[in-house]
């Protein structure tokens, strides 16, 4: 907990960046002894440029969120405000006490029990042997270990380390929090106690600067959130925005890294069937081919009669969505060609979950609208209108065209 | 610096319970616990009683005291200086992860093992009083001794431990160095055996000028043909190089500690 270092007059901010730059120096030599130094002279090194230029302000009572892809820089600045880390250049101003949740169980010792690590880390957090004392049932009942709390730290599992290190960080009760990529804690009971200490914390008006890749919490719990990329601030601003802009940013990078992934593998296959000299493709190798092809529609498979081109996730108005919201009225919209002459066909959707789990389905028999005869050649646009009512995550849609005779003409997915 | 040693001031508690655990860490789990610290002098006293006293036949009264009062105080000192140098970097998650004043390490282990000394001195009160030693006679005096110890051993603590950081080889080289201190201090033999070419070597090493009191309050009491108290002069060198020593360490330390948390 770092004690009020500075106090402006003039600031009313509970922290504040200003042109902080933080420079790494990577030596090539990991471990400098003293016969190197002496031989070589310097080291040879490497600059690394972490954090570059960055300035903001955090009032006080905001939660404030940090995202940014691996290596951007999160994680730095976070240690910057803490001040385990100080700047190469520019200044951290904090004002009032700080508890970073840089990392849970800092400073456990393997040996002592759970009792001992409560009073040792809480004291190293910053807290007063009277402060723990009074707070030591609280930090027992939430880490729910009663039972093991005079066993040595060593015989813990992981989880329950875990545990023990948040119910200590949280009740440290600072003016500040810091919070790094440690709400994921333990079970979902646990991880709900968890979300709801926070919660409380900014309920009580505290400030709290989060970092973390949970987008869903950080568009939730924060007014306002920076984009880090590569070290500098590439937006800032309300938080739903940001993270909207950091989203379209990733999945244009995952768009980028599956074509050219996707190349690589064409480029194995084409390669390994020159290779052999084979005159004749396996069925295999088409498959794989095929199932490559094409960087959104994944796992396309039917008889060919009809052929979904395209799908979208739309708003009420027609809008292209990348994503949507607990209780937005959205629409799935596809188009079908028809390659062959198809009587009343079904067109469903599907809804599934990461793990392709069926969350839900429907079809336009399942309410009755007969759709007609189609032949080769027409096209066809069919839209679901549909209240979203899933819990924040990612989901595939799969649009069918069939049959009542449940012959699949053609599906495919949209993430 | 006076802002540094208010920060240290409001980081106390932090400092025992560090502490603490020093002590708790060492014994955890060993059946004899903290007698274990005392077989250590205790060993050394015996190997060397027998080399002084019955091989070479130095004549040296009742040796076993004679060793014991200037060995303890140089135990608190080697033991604190070789446990403090590679402390930083054994405690790289503390470091890494968390702020707060990182003198606190090496000086928790200081303090650890000056509480160590202090039991160890129990034991020695008791040994001296079964030989009638009137070791109470200058007491007043060994408080004075120990809080201008203690500032020399955390500061050559604070040196070694953040050049370390930097410089990996130090520790190894600390105990070798402890090693050619222990024999460059009036610990084995007597002060008045020292050549008086070398009295420099005594006069400018603070822990031949504490080895020197502490013999004189525990040991010379009984034996008073070699009690001699260190001129005032030898008094302020020594307090000189103890409070030089202590500055400069914390100076060195608090200039490399910013890049603690990069370099461990």
């Amino acid at each position: 907990m770092a004690k009020n270092q500075k106090n402006k007059q003039n600031s009313n901010s509970a922290v504040e960046v200003q042109n902080v730059t933080k420079n790494y120096i990577i030596r090539h030599q990991k471990s400098p002894s003293l016969k190197d130094r002496l031989l070589k002279g310097r080291d040879t090194f490497e600059e690394f440029l972490a954090v570059d230029d960055v300035s903001f302000a955090v009032e006080h009572s905001e939660t404030f969120g940090i995202i940014g892809s691996n290596g951007s820089g999160k994680s730095t600045l976070l240690k910057l405000i803490a001040k385990v880390l100080r700047p190469t250049s520019g200044e951290v101003i904090v004002n009032g006490t700080v508890s970073a949740l840089l990392e849970l169980g800092a400073g456990f010792h393997q040996d002592l029990t759970g009792r001992e690590n409560i009073y040792l880390n809480a004291s190293i957090l910053g807290m007063k042997k009277k402060e723990i004392n009074k707070k030591f049932n609280d930090i027992v009942e939430f880490s729910e270990l009663a039972r093991f709390i005079d066993m040595p730290v060593k015989s813990y599992s992981s989880g329950m380390y875990m545990r023990l290190g948040f119910s200590i960080a949280v009740n440290v009760n600072p003016d500040i929090l810091l919070v790094d990529e440690v709400l994921a804690v333990g079970d979902q009971a646990f991880q709900s106690k968890c979300y709801k200490v926070i919660y409380d914390f900014v309920r009580r008006g505290k400030t709290i600067i989060i970092v973390s890749h949970d987008l869903e919490t950080i568009s939730d719990l924060c007014k306002r959130v920076i984009f880090l990329k590569n070290g500098k601030i590439e937006l800032m601003g309300d938080s739903i925005q940001v993270v909207s802009k950091y989203r379209a940013h990733v999945e244009e990078l995952e768009r980028v890294r599956i074509a050219e992934q996707q190349k690589a593998e064409r480029k194995k296959i084409f390669k390994s069937i020159i290779d052999s000299k084979r005159k004749v493709v396996d069925a295999e190798e088409i498959e794989k081919l095929s199932r490559i092809d094409g960087g959104v529609f994944e796992n396309r498979f039917g008889s060919g009669d009809a052929e979904i081109t395209k799908i979208e996730l739309l708003d009420p108005s027609g809008g292209i969505l990348d994503f949507c919201k607990f209780g937005d009225d959205v629409q799935v919209a596809f188009d079908v060609k028809f390659n062959n002459i198809v009587e009343n066909p079904i067109f469903g959707i599907r809804i599934t979950d990461h793990r392709n789990n069926i969350i839900y389905g429907t079809n336009n028999r399942l309410h009755n609208v007969k759709t007609g005869v189609y032949k080769p050649g027409d096209v066809l646009k069919v839209i679901f209108r549909q209240k979203i009512n899933l819990i924040g995550g990612t989901y595939y849609v799969s649009p069918s065209v069939g049959n009542k005779d449940t012959k699949t003409y053609a599906t495919g997915s949209l993430i | 610096m006076i802002k540094q040693f208010r920060d240290l001031i409001s980081y106390r508690e932090l400092l025992f319970s560090l502490t603490k655990k020093e002590l708790k860490v060492k014994y955890r789990g060993s059946f004899l616990g903290f007698f274990w610290s005392l077989l250590n002098p205790v060993l050394i006293m015996l190997v060397y009683s027998f080399v002084f006293s019955i091989v070479l036949r130095q004549g040296i009264k009742e040796f076993e005291v004679f060793l014991l009062c200037a060995l303890l105080p140089f135990n608190f000192f080697s033991n604190s200086v070789n446990y403090g140098a590679g402390s930083i970097i054994s405690n790289a998650n503390l470091v890494k992860k968390i702020y707060f004043p990182k003198e606190i390490i090496p000086l928790s282990i200081v303090l650890s093992n000056l509480i160590n000394f202090l039991l160890e001195l129990l034991i020695l009160f008791v040994v001296l009083s079964i030989f009638r030693y009137k070791f109470y006679t200058y007491i007043y005096l060994l408080p004075v001794i120990i809080i201008v110890q203690v500032f020399f051993v955390s500061g050559i603590s604070l040196l070694v431990s953040s050049l370390n950081v930097l410089f990996r080889d130090l520790q190894h080289l600390v105990s070798i160095l402890m090693m050619v201190w222990f024999f460059g201090t009036p610990i084995i033999y007597p002060l008045s055996m020292v050549p008086e070419r070398f009295q420099f070597i005594m006069q400018i090493n603070p822990m031949a000028v504490f080895a020197t009191f502490y013999r004189n309050i525990f040991y010379y009491v009984k034996y008073p043909e070699g009690f001699q108290w260190p001129s005032l002069w030898i008094i302020l060198i020594c307090l000189g190089i103890t409070f030089g020593v202590f500055f400069l360490g914390y100076f060195v330390f608090k200039k490399i500690e910013p890049r603690f948390a990069e370099e461990v």
